[in-house]
């Protein structure tokens, strides 16, 4: 772009700049009310007017009907969390490692465990604070088994600051999962792509 | 000295060093897997080789002393890389289970392989089918084992269960239960603390916490007199928001200290309660008009010392018949010692090549006692005379030569066994006529003690340089007590002999210094603390007022040691305490560890604070825990009385003695520990008495009858059977002889 024609701040035939024409100020009170008859009579205020009526009559409405309808959120869109499920058997992914109640830097994640009739490490517990949540993520990050994700829901009003999620609030329900409407997690923390290929196995030539 | 150096750096080292020891108390870094500083090298985990300037290949420098003027080379690249293969090794096939592992965090496996940089695996070994054990208190899961063997060195070496060995197979091999399916041991848990993966771990608390969020609290055992170092870790209940804090698990510094199945295993036995004034002001009450306070020992110095100032202030009478027992026993000590308190040590004990124990179950009364035993048995060599009524089964790899005697000869015993320990000492025309003087074949004939056995005890002692002599707690209350004890000071005072005595409870030693305790006269108007009264204070009992339990207590104990050990606050307690009464009785101080500086100084406590009162072991293994009491110098008065018939206990006769782990009302309460209030008795007994096994019995003692059941034991012998106290009402062993003639008739005959 040639800014030329700018340079030059006086007002001549070759510079960009030129006086706006500008009425002078009403001084007498006849010429006030004259001005503001003018103006409220002109018919431009139905100019704005068509345009909302010729929409209306359109049916072609942009507003989203919130709470009705939601925007989609982004992958990467950290809000409240969610427990996931291995896809196969169901069981909980969450094997109870503690590392997210370790990490968690505003300590709003707390955990029971204890061992079960399989010998196994079982959760019997899991809660976050989401008063104290400041949703960073670094949960979802350090979780070795991507069972703990960041989730879409946006929405925290409660009527008191202590607002708890427990576990049967945040894990995939059973039937949900053997619908396949679990959603695999792609953003924070989640494994990056072709993470298979990067993968040396464990010899096992026997 | 012996002069080398290590990496051209110099090193000095003192004999029997090994190079390790020396290199780790100079600073320098050896790894090591296996390697445990109270045991003798394990030798397996091949981590601590150096190269030196006289050898070709490497040597293990935990096991190897130096020699004048060598070169050792710690971290050359060979070695790294020999170091890193052996990690390779360790790692191959290990389950990738860090993130339940209860060791995750606190595994010298996961530091190893992250220090090495071990961060895949290149070897190829197939898995062998390896199942989780269930032992009861323990679990073992073979597939994180990593054949340290260090488990197996503590039972062995330290402990004496040797009841876990290790089952070779090359890659099959395994830790296995020695001479049995089952573990059949005394759960001490020696073997979960000195694990180092997370292969033995304690199936209470397994999976229910991680190691780093717990909070430790170092403490000391409450149970018994060795005053064994502890932490407590401690975290909140449940998730739920307000949940009280509990103990998880109790750790020790395995390293240099032991700790019994009791310790490890009984740690919930804290009550709760909340500031109840209408009981708070009767106890004040009934404290205010009382005449005398009855109190149990198992109670913190500080705490003694209130009771202590209250008798002052109040004019009452303090009863406690179990301590002022050992007092009489010391004072009388002392008056041929000229020494206020005994000079043997457990190091002493665990140090010697020679232990006579005269009176004492000891492997129930004081379990850390019997360790120090069992170490000088391994280590040293140590003949073990255990001289007894009753054999011990758990005593049976460590005893060299058990001597029977009839219950109730213990003075006729100790004088014999005086007579030959001084035959050759000095020890002046007076002591030298009361022995020649001793009718010999009448004190062997009632004691049933042969004097055969006192030859071969003279003879297996002849060579022994470092001797201790241990006296159990039965002497304490014997009837002649005093003059036992001015014997075991004779055999102190003119042999190389040290001696140690086993008070009954935890803190025995540490009343009988702070309190000057009167004759129990069964007197109305007693409150008992901790004891029977007409009012009761206490945390276990059945108390008129709760008070903290000793896991929610500050205070100090003053252990076998001889040392103050101070104890700590593992759970909060909301109700009242000892010294809000002492306080509404006039005395004036804020906490309870305000008279932690107050103790007794000419009794040898010095006046250190509490706070000031350090409690850990450095990493060399110095014992920073607490001050040692001064020994307090006495006058010398004290001459032998004549020995008096020895009393017979025929019949039906109970011994007074706990099972393994269980001590007293504490312990008799916590979710681990196994409860088994039985009578336990021979076949011999059971047909002296005319019951069979399995039978309820009423037992009248005293004028007051229990009902037990009756269990038929095959380890055991004779006629004399083993009766519990800790499940009685406060646990107490009692102030009588332990030893006492019963009648015992079967429920509804």
């Amino acid at each position: 772009m040639n800014t030329e024609p700018f340079n030059d701040r006086n007002v001549n035939e070759l510079s960009a700049y030129y006086y706006v024409d500008i009425e002078n100020y009403p001084v007498t009170a006849w010429d006030k009310f004259k001005q503001v008859v003018k103006r409220s009579l002109k018919g431009e205020l139905f100019v704005g007017l068509w345009v909302v009526l010729r929409e209306m009559i359109k049916f072609d409405i942009h507003t989203v009907q919130y709470p009705k309808e939601k925007l989609p959120i982004g992958p990467r869109y950290r809000a409240v969390h969610k427990l996931l499920r291995l896809w196969e058997s169901g069981f909980e992914r969450c094997i109870g490692c503690g590392l997210c109640e370790k990490i968690c830097i505003s300590d709003c994640i707390r955990m029971d465990t204890r061992i079960d009739e399989n010998s196994r490490k079982e959760v019997t517990e899991y809660s976050i604070n989401l008063g104290r949540c400041i949703f960073c993520g670094y949960c979802a990050e350090v979780c070795p088994e991507l069972a703990i994700v960041h989730g879409g829901r946006y929405e925290n009003a409660s009527e008191q600051r202590a607002h708890f999620v427990i576990k049967d609030d945040m894990l995939t329900p059973l039937d949900f999962l053997t619908a396949g409407q679990q959603e695999e997690y792609p953003g924070f923390g989640a494994i990056t792509p072709h993470e298979d290929e990067r993968v040396t196995k464990t010899p096992l030539a026997y | 000295m012996i002069n080398f150096t290590i990496n051209n750096q110099p090193v000095t080292a003192v004999k029997g060093e090994t190079i390790l020891q020396a290199a780790r108390k100079a600073g320098f870094y050896i790894p090591t897997m296996c390697y445990l500083e109270k045991t003798m090298p394990c030798a397996s985990c091949r981590l601590c080789v150096v190269e030196t300037n006289v050898t070709d290949g490497f040597i293990l420098s935990c096991q190897t002393p130096p020699t004048q003027g060598l070169a050792v080379t710690i971290d050359s690249d060979r070695l790294q890389t020999e170091r890193t293969n052996i990690m390779r090794m360790y790692d191959v096939n290990h389950p990738l289970e860090c993130g339940v592992c209860d060791k995750s965090g606190a595994c010298d496996l996961q530091n190893k392989t992250l220090e090495f940089h071990i961060d895949a695996q290149h070897f190829t070994a197939k898995e062998q089918p390896r199942k989780i054990e269930h032992w009861g208190l323990i679990n073992y899961d073979p597939s994180l084992c990593i054949l340290c063997e260090k488990c197996v060195h503590v039972c062995n070496e330290i402990i004496g269960d040797d009841a876990i060995t290790l089952q070779f197979g090359g890659y099959k091999s395994a830790v296995i239960p020695k001479n049995s399916e089952k573990l059949d041991c005394t759960f001490c848990g020696e073997c979960i603390a000195v694990c180092p993966v997370g292969a033995l771990v304690s199936s209470d608390f397994q999976y229910s916490a991680n190691s780093w969020e717990l909070s430790p609290v170092p403490a000391t055992c409450a149970h018994c007199s060795a005053g064994c170092s502890l932490t407590y870790e401690v975290k909140h209940t449940s998730i739920a928001t307000g949940s009280e804090e509990r103990i998880y698990r109790v750790t020790n510094n395995f390293e240099y200290a032991t700790l019994c199945g009791a310790g490890r295993f009984g740690f919930d036995y804290d009550i709760q309660a909340s500031k109840d004034e209408a009981a708070f002001n009767k106890a004040v009450s009934a404290l205010g008009n009382a005449k005398a306070i009855r109190f149990s020992s198992l109670i913190t110095n500080e705490e003694a010392l209130i009771l202590q100032r209250l008798k002052e202030t109040l004019g009452l009478k303090l009863f406690n018949e179990e301590a002022r027992a050992y007092q009489s026993f010391m004072r009388a000590y002392g008056s041929i010692s000229g020494k206020g308190a005994f000079g043997g040590t457990l190091d002493a004990i665990s140090q010697s090549d020679a232990i006579i124990v005269l009176g004492g179950r000891i492997t129930t009364d004081n379990p850390v006692v019997r360790y120090a035993m069992t170490t000088a048995a391994r280590h040293n060599g140590a003949k073990v005379i255990y001289m007894h009524p009753i054999e011990d089964a758990l005593l049976q790899n460590v005893v060299t030569q058990f001597v029977k005697y009839e219950a109730g000869s213990e003075e006729g015993v100790m004088a014999m066994l005086a007579k030959t320990l001084l035959a050759d000492a000095d020890i002046g025309d007076e002591f030298r006529a009361f022995f020649d003087g001793l009718d010999e074949g009448y004190l062997c004939a009632e004691s049933n003690a042969g004097d055969e056995e006192f030859v071969r005890i003279e003879k297996s002692l002849r060579r022994a340089k470092r001797k201790t002599l241990v006296i159990g707690s039965d002497v304490l209350n014997h009837g002649r007590a005093e003059n036992i004890a001015r014997l075991a000071a004779l055999i102190e005072t003119y042999t190389d002999f040290s001696l140690v005595v086993v008070p009954q409870t935890a803190n025995t030693i540490g009343v009988s210094l702070v309190c000057d305790l009167d004759r129990d006269e069964n007197t109305a108007g007693v409150v008992g603390y901790n004891a029977e009264g007409e009012f009761v204070i206490g945390s276990f009992g059945n108390y008129d007022l709760a008070v903290p339990a000793l896991n929610s207590q500050e205070g100090t104990f003053v252990s076998i040691n001889h040392q103050v050990l101070p104890i700590n606050v593992a759970i909060g307690f909301e109700g009242y305490c000892l010294n809000d009464i002492a306080n509404a009785l006039g005395l004036r101080r804020v906490n309870t560890v305000d008279y932690t500086a107050l103790l007794p100084k000419e009794k040898g406590f010095n006046a250190t604070p509490f706070d000031q009162l350090e409690n850990f072991y450095g990493s060399l293994g110095e014992d920073n825990r607490g001050y040692m009491l001064e020994n307090s110098e006495v006058e010398v008065n004290g001459t032998l009385e004549t020995i008096e018939t020895l009393p017979e206990f025929n019949g039906t006769v109970i011994y007074r003695c706990n099972p393994v782990n269980q001590f007293n009302a504490y312990t008799g309460r916590t979710a681990q520990l196994e409860r088994d209030p039985a009578l336990r008795g021979s076949a011999q007994f059971a047909a002296a008495a005319r019951i069979s096994d399995g039978d309820q019995v009423e037992i009248e003692s005293n004028g007051t009858v229990h009902v037990r059941t009756f269990i038929l034991d095959g380890e055991l012998k004779g006629t004399i059977a083993l009766s519990p106290t800790y499940d009685t009402e406060f646990g107490a062993m009692g102030e009588n002889y332990r030893f006492e003639k019963i009648k015992i008739m079967r429920v509804g005959s």
